[in-house]
């Protein structure tokens, strides 16, 4: 697993979000992307019912296609201190949390999905999606993986001059937030590592409201 | 009339009886009872406790006589039925108290039915002696019936001595094969379908009891033969499919390239080896049995894998024999030798095999079988215990570690068995190959000794080498070393300084590649002879690129210069020709002042290169001359 950037192409005002991303296509495939199949990350919620007391915990559970045996999962607990659990665990964690479906109910109008085509350049694979909520269109997801590395300090610049290279001036120089913090830039790259940056866009497509 | 006549009114007695007579003297009577009312007070008298029809009579001539008597008594009733009512409302008494005593009693928990005690029946003890004695008589004659079944078999094998009993044979049987039952015959089964085989041949045998030969011991002997064979007889006997008859064996050889239609032709010699005697010894004729099942079986599902498999050169199954090409130029034979039963019962002569099979081979296959079998009936078992069986460890934890789609896919591919054995057969074919190009090139280069040692350990598909080039007596100036992994049909290829050479399985690469190796050693071993001798080493290059253009490899060429500075060596090293090594002066012989040059100081640029003529030199190898040429230019 090669380290993976994760950004949010903000939608031109003149355009639809569709064809943003038709227009991201065209680019890399200019760059000489090969098309290689398409991928799905899709993330549900669960909250915790009233019968656990104490204050509501959340459990997101996100599916990503690149690793299609695997299942993840974060437990959102605002006890203090606010902590994160993650979890990978195998398919089977699906129908454990049907079972649970009288402790953990499941919001089914916060389903979000990013679906889009994956493209293979040389070492780089390019995801191009968009990410919907319950077929509502919520913006525009592009994951650039660097597939040899897999310490994110060590191909930070490489990346961002690839990204800029089709994204333009999207890109920051600073490498991005999740980065920053708990000195992830040093650390071993893991597939959550993924799934967490995946979580963080949805929670910020979700705060946005309309569209 | 007269006065004297008295009127006489003669009238019925009165029915009714009266029941007062007013003041005024009339009479009034009772009403005359209906035949209803009749009835009842019938029934009144009617004792419901004795009911037989003898006392109705007695009823009746009582009811007669108590009729008059009983008018007084009774006081009217006040309904007809009242009596019978109440006579039948006390029968229903009793039945539910007889119905609740029983249910109380059923429960056993608050009342409990205890039986009487009766009076003992009175005995009749003769007549309980003669009941035992019949019973007695009828359990002994089952007894002695089969004790004396069990004295004639004993009679019967002490007669016989020399066949062995029937049953301990079969015991015996048991041990090793399991027989059922069916109907009257004994049948066993030999297939490996509990091992795990999915073989649709069966493999049951049938065991009967050898029945006795005409020919008994006492009897003469039909011919003068068979009395002498001493051959052990059994009391079963056993029979076996008759295609599973005989002894089989899988023949695995590798064949140059001929002509290889015809030697597809070539049918391979049955050699009947299995002398047929009837009442062979059952064990080793059970277990041919058993290894012609399985030979078969292992033909069977390689000549599947050889129709399915897709290869650049298609595999060729004929008949009993399966041709792979293992290498261009080199194929692979794995032939089912199968020999029936020579009905003749002569022993043949083995004939020779023609050329020797490779038993390495061979055993890897009956392997490989095996481990089909046992993946059959082993399922890896998941931790926790209550996981789905059947995915391997592997796959289990391809979810917690987020295994991606290539690994998943790696997971899905298996070998099958005739690619496992062409696989092995391509490394077993190159490693000779490899051994055979090592040992050649250290036979025929002397000057620096040339040692190859070999990995003990090794997989069926890959072993590794170590290769060690040293000069003789000089081995603490300089050693090249060399790793070469023989995978199946490359060659890896490591050096010491961190390259990786990946060559095919042609000999000549590496023969080529050891060359160039042994040629840069000498000139490694020259500089650091240098060193010790205290020369400098004034300019080296490892692939040179002056001179003649080389077949392989590049030359290399070093210029070393004495501790004076007056002398100077330059060595040049290609893998073709040789060494050549030429020495120079500093302060020239043979400077002439002329038109151009005038000045003396111009001496000390130094002369020409002259040729060393090496094959002339002293020195049991080339370092040792280098050294002595060092030698003996640094004292002149």
């Amino acid at each position: 697993m090669g380290v993976t950037i994760l950004l949010s192409y903000p939608v031109p005002e003149n355009k639809t979000g569709p064809q943003t991303a038709e227009l991201l296509i065209k680019r890399i495939g200019a760059l000489g992307a090969v098309q290689s199949g398409q991928f799905l990350v899709d993330c549900e919620t669960f909250s915790s019912g009233p019968t656990m007391g104490g204050p509501p915990r959340t459990v997101h559970v996100l599916h990503n296609s690149e690793q299609p045996a695997a299942v993840f999962a974060l437990l959102e607990s605002p006890g203090p201190p606010p902590k994160t659990v993650p979890l990978v665990a195998d398919g089977l964690f699906d129908l454990l949390m049907l079972k649970m479906s009288s402790i953990y109910a499941s919001k089914k109008q916060t389903r979000m999905e990013a679906r889009g085509t994956r493209f293979e350049i040389a070492d780089f694979l390019v995801k191009i999606g968009t990410v919907t909520m319950s077929s509502n269109f919520k913006g525009v997801l592009v994951e650039v993986e660097y597939r040899p590395c897999f310490i994110a300090g060590n191909c930070w610049e490489l990346m961002r001059e690839f990204m800029q290279s089709f994204l333009g001036s999207v890109v920051q120089n600073t490498p991005p937030p999740y980065f920053q913090v708990h000195n992830r830039l040093n650390d071993v790259y893991q597939p959550l590592d993924t799934i967490q940056q995946y979580l963080d866009h949805f929670a910020s497509y979700r705060k946005v409201a309309g569209l | 009339m007269s006065a004297y006549s008295v009127n006489i009114s003669v009238e019925a007695p009165v029915e009714n009886q009266i029941q007062e007579i007013t003041y005024d003297g009339q009479e009034i009577y009772t009403p005359p009872l209906t035949m209803s009312e009749h009835l009842t007070k019938l029934a009144q008298k009617i004792d419901f406790a004795k009911c037989g029809p003898e006392e109705l009579n007695k009823e009746i001539t009582e009811i007669d006589k108590n009729e008059d008597e009983a008018e007084q008594s009774t006081a009217p009733p006040l309904w007809p039925w009242d009596s019978v009512r109440n006579k039948l409302r006390n029968a229903l008494t009793e039945v539910s108290v007889l119905a609740d005593v029983l249910s109380i009693a059923k429960d056993k928990h608050y009342m409990v039915l205890d039986p009487v005690p009766q009076e003992p029946p009175e005995l009749k003890p003769m007549v309980q002696v003669y009941a035992r004695k019949k019973a007695l008589a009828g359990a002994a004659s089952v007894l002695l019936s089969g004790a004396d079944r069990l004295k004639n078999l004993q009679a019967e094998a002490l007669r016989n001595r020399t066949t062995p009993d029937f049953h301990i044979e079969l015991l015996r049987l048991r041990q090793n094969f399991r027989l059922k039952k069916v109907s009257n015959s004994i049948v066993g089964d030999l297939s490996y379908r509990t091992a795990g085989s999915k073989f649709a041949q069966n493999g049951t045998f049938e065991v009967t009891k050898a029945e006795e030969d005409g020919d008994s011991p006492l009897s003469p002997p039909c011919s003068p033969n068979a009395s002498l064979s001493n051959k052990p007889t059994s009391a079963l006997r056993v029979t076996v499919p008759s295609e599973l008859q005989g002894v089989a064996f899988i023949k695995v050889f590798f064949q140059k390239d001929q002509d290889s239609l015809t030697a597809a032709q070539l049918n391979l010699p049955s050699s009947s080896t299995a002398n047929a005697i009837p009442d062979m010894y059952w064990q080793p004729k059970l277990e041919a049995a058993q290894n012609v099942l399985f030979c078969k079986e292992l033909f069977n599902q390689l000549a599947k894998d050889a129709v399915q498999l897709q290869s650049p050169i298609p595999h060729i199954v004929v008949g009993n024999q399966i041709i792979a090409s293992v290498l261009p130029g080199i194929q692979l034979v794995i032939g089912l030798c199968h020999s029936g039963v020579s009905t003749d019962g002569k022993t043949a002569v083995v004939p020779p095999s023609s050329n020797g099979h490779d038993h390495v081979l061979e055993h890897s296959l009956h392997q490989l079988l095996r481990e089909l079998h046992h993946k059959n009936t082993h399922h890896p078992f998941p931790h926790p215990s209550s996981g789905p069986i059947g995915p391997s460890k592997r796959r289990r934890l391809a979810g917690p570690c987020a295994a991606d789609r290539e690994e998943l896919m790696q997971m899905t591919q298996s070998e099958t068995m005739l690619e496992q054995v062409i696989k092995q057969a391509q490394h077993i074919n190159l490693r000779d190959r490899t051994l055979f190009v090592l040992d050649r090139l250290a036979k025929d280069i002397k000057d620096p000794l040339i040692t190859s040692h070999w990995n003990a350990l090794n997989s069926p598909t890959q072993s590794c080498v170590k290769i060690n080039i040293v000069a003789h007596m000089y081995d603490t100036i300089c050693r090249t070393s060399l790793l070469i992994h023989v995978n199946e049909t490359t060659l890896k290829c490591i050096t010491r300084d961190g390259r990786v050479i990946h060559m095919s399985y042609e000999s000549q690469e590496l023969r080529d590649f050891i060359m160039c190796q042994v040629y840069l050693h000498q000139m490694t071993a020259v500089q650091n002879l240098a060193k010790c001798m205290g020369w400098q080493c004034l300019a080296n290059s490892a692939q040179l690129g002056v001179g003649a253009v080389e077949p392989f490899g590049n030359a290399s060429s070093c210029v070393l210069a004495s501790p004076t500075g007056e002398r100077l060596i330059s060595v040049r090293c290609e893998p073709k020709s040789g060494v050549h090594v030429t020495i120079a002066q500093s302060p020239r012989k043979d400077f002439f002042p002329g038109q151009l040059v005038k000045e003396r100081k111009w001496e000390n640029l130094g002369g020409s290169f002259k040729e060393v003529r090496w094959d002339k030199m002293e020195g049991k190898n080339f370092l040792n001359k280098m050294e002595l040429l060092m030698a003996s230019l640094t004292s002149s």
